[in-house]
């Protein structure tokens, strides 16, 4: 079988060559530039059961990219590709949008229930466009299906096996209903697609033929090519470091001297941005994040960071490390967090530049892990080994103002003594 | 692997111990040190956390010998007001622009003119000693100013506190302010009071056009002569004023 790589990239040069993607290269990974829009989604079509958010206005080539992507993919016609989707609308319904029950059998004696699942339910390659034009009803439908990798209706299950997850989504408006939190939780990935530039605009009035007859010149997978990917991506080793980095990014944002248990997803009604934070220690610290933001993240961050740095890194053909850490975490992090508002009003920001917020506390707290922690982590990690007494490192400890070393090691050294 | 191998992979023998609070108290060079470590538009708690504890540093970086460059005013402003709050004695410095942003304690003598005085500020105190430029006391909400006069746009969007202006104001003064009471010596220009929602503003003496237009709250009165079209299209508030000129709104009160 050739390298799978290669036929990625010959993906991304014909999407470039036939005008169908031309976006700006917007995410940085070390010296590399890639654009972010075509990136995440190709290196979702890599890894299984994880799902990317498309954000942005209309058309910003957010469902024809997925369908093009999809068409090579699973080396289908784009039209096909198309009718494996559903769009939301308030109207939509569980029948239309999973299956419904097959008339047929009523007239079949002893036959047992069966239901005529939709394409969308059959296929692994699932979209969901326009996913905030659904109620919250039908949202709560969508986050049974993440959550549980199968469809069950009038006691019927089907598990289409392993799935790639599309969403797309539009900014709020009339038409659009607000997003499930528990959802937007499980949306692995959310990246902003942005309408051409100047230069990209130019590019793209230089498309003479339509986007299907287009499709048809992409490169196709084999499903014996589609099916290594997942394992050509676990095959790229993390470092330490990463490793490291991605942990200490979870507690920087989860751990609040004030919840319960030190952890800030305990936290309901009271909130850093209706009040908690005034008085503590860390209030208003720019080094700190945790009053930065209302929410702390759940451990399925955790593992969509290794992931997708996992995935990005063989796209790109280089090491997982940190350089691909700090590009891909905060694409990974913005959507699940509510900033305070005094933080992301002040310029640059304006209340309105969210992922740049978020961006910047990404890397404040990559850094802080990577050149202020070590002595902290290494005092730490000796006494977990019992190299030295726990005792003598708590009192070390102690003089570090670090809430990591405060509300994580302190307490979990005190358990083990 | 034991944790601690797991970490001296993650930094292969590169330890270098930092501490949170560390940054605050750095000795910082100049403006430019500041901004550099900050940026040219940070919040007040930005600043405050690198600024130098000792008060004869942050003296020496108010007053440059040089005027701060456009992009290092505000560093300058919110220098300003770490000082005066931390000053026990009240604090004597040029009035350059943004002096006193948003100052919360502590009292402020400002020489000369500059724009922005005293803006967004919640406590404290703030004299003038001369005439105030543009935006003066723009969005306070506690705390007050005296000014011997001002130019446009002063006390604006003010949502506590009080001004004094011992002599006159130009145009736009107290737009859209919903609280604070300004007290004015001599005559303003057009449109005082102008989305006025609530707050008080006393003028001795006249007013120009367009007083209170469009306001929808609060007090206004004139002891002089208010100009045309005043209170036109008003949906609440009072205004009272000596007289009024041509085509003023109905409801508007005469003053006994």
């Amino acid at each position: 079988m050739p390298d799978p790589r290669k036929k990625i990239a010959a993906l991304i040069r014909s999407l470039e060559d036939l005008r169908l993607h031309v976006g700006r290269k917007d995410l940085s990974v070390g010296e590399e530039n890639v654009n972010a829009q075509l990136y995440f989604p190709l290196a979702n079509a890599c890894l299984r059961g994880r799902a990317v958010l498309l954000y942005g206005g209309m058309g910003a080539n957010k469902t024809t990219l997925v369908n093009l992507l999809g068409s090579s993919f699973l080396a289908l016609d784009l039209d096909e590709v198309e009718n494996l989707m559903v769009t939301g609308h308030p109207e939509q319904t569980e029948e239309k949008i999973i299956g419904f029950l097959d008339p047929r059998q009523w007239s079949r004696e002893g036959s047992e229930t069966s239901v005529l699942w939709t394409p969308w339910a059959r296929s692994r390659w699932k979209l969901i466009n326009e996913i905030n034009r659904f109620p919250s009803g039908k949202q709560n439908l969508f986050l049974e299906i993440l959550q549980k990798r199968k469809i069950s209706y009038a006691g019927q299950i089907i598990e289409p096996g392993d799935t790639c997850y599309f969403a797309t989504m539009n900014p709020e408006f009339s038409a659009t209903y607000p997003m499930d939190e528990a959802l937007l939780d499980r949306i692995s990935v959310c990246v902003p697609a942005q309408q051409p530039d100047f230069l990209a605009g130019l590019a793209l009035a230089e498309r003479e033929k339509s986007v299907r007859e287009l499709a048809r010149s992409l490169p196709r997978f084999t499903p014996q090519e589609f099916d290594a990917l997942p394992g050509l991506v676990a095959s790229v080793r993390l470092s330490s470091r990463v490793e490291l980095a991605i942990l200490c990014l979870l507690r920087d944002f989860t751990l609040c001297e004030r919840a319960p248990g030190y952890d800030k997803t305990q936290l309901s009604g009271a909130r850093p941005s209706l009040g908690l934070c005034p008085g503590c220690h860390y209030y208003n610290n720019p080094e700190s994040l945790c009053w930065q933001v209302d929410e702390g993240l759940s451990d399925r961050v955790r593992q969509d960071l290794r992931d997708f740095c996992r995935a990005l890194a063989f796209l790109l053909n280089r090491d997982a490390d940190v350089d691909v850490l700090r590009a891909v975490a905060p694409y990974v992090i913005w959507h699940r967090l509510t900033p305070v508002r005094s933080a992301l009003e002040r310029p640059p920001y304006y209340g309105a530049r969210k992922l740049a917020f978020v961006s910047e506390l990404v890397e404040k707290s990559i850094n802080r892990t990577l050149n202020e922690r070590s002595e902290m982590n290494l005092l730490f990690s000796q006494a977990v080994d019992g190299e030295i007494d726990t005792g003598k490192a708590v009192q070390e400890l102690s003089a570090f103002d670090d809430p990591i070393a405060r509300m994580d090691f302190i307490p979990a050294l005190e358990r083990m003594r | 692997m034991s944790l601690k191998s797991f970490m001296d992979d993650a930094y292969k023998g590169r330890t270098r111990a930092k501490r949170l609070e560390t940054r605050r108290g750095e000795m910082v060079f100049s403006l430019e040190d500041l901004a550099e470590r900050v940026g040219t538009k940070p919040s007040r708690s930005d600043v405050e956390a690198l600024v130098p504890g000792d008060r004869t540093l942050i003296m020496q970086l108010l007053a440059p010998t040089q005027e701060p460059k456009k992009s290092h005013q505000m560093l300058w402003g919110y220098l300003s007001s770490i000082a005066a709050d931390a000053s026990p004695v009240p604090l004597k410095l040029a009035a350059r622009d943004y002096a006193g942003l948003e100052l919360r304690h502590g009292t402020l003598i400002l020489e000369g003119t500059g724009h922005h005085l005293g803006e967004r500020m919640s406590g404290g105190k703030i004299f003038v000693q001369g005439p105030a430029g543009d935006y003066l006391g723009q969005e306070m909400s506690g705390g007050g100013i005296v000014a011997q006069s001002c130019r446009d746009y002063a006390l604006r969007n003010m949502r506590g506190g009080f001004a004094v202006l011992r002599g006159g104001a130009r145009n736009y003064l107290g737009v859209g302010n919903y609280g604070g009471r300004i007290v004015l010596r001599g005559s303003c220009g057009e449109r005082a009071g102008w989305l006025m929602r609530g707050g008080w503003l006393r003028i001795a003496g006249d007013a120009g056009d367009y007083l209170g237009l469009l306001m929808s709250g609060g007090k206004i009165v004139v002891r002089g002569q208010a100009g045309k079209r005043a209170g036109w299209r008003r949906k609440g508030g009072t205004i009272r004023a000596r007289g009024y000129g041509q085509e003023a709104a109905d409801g508007v009160l005469g003053l006994d």
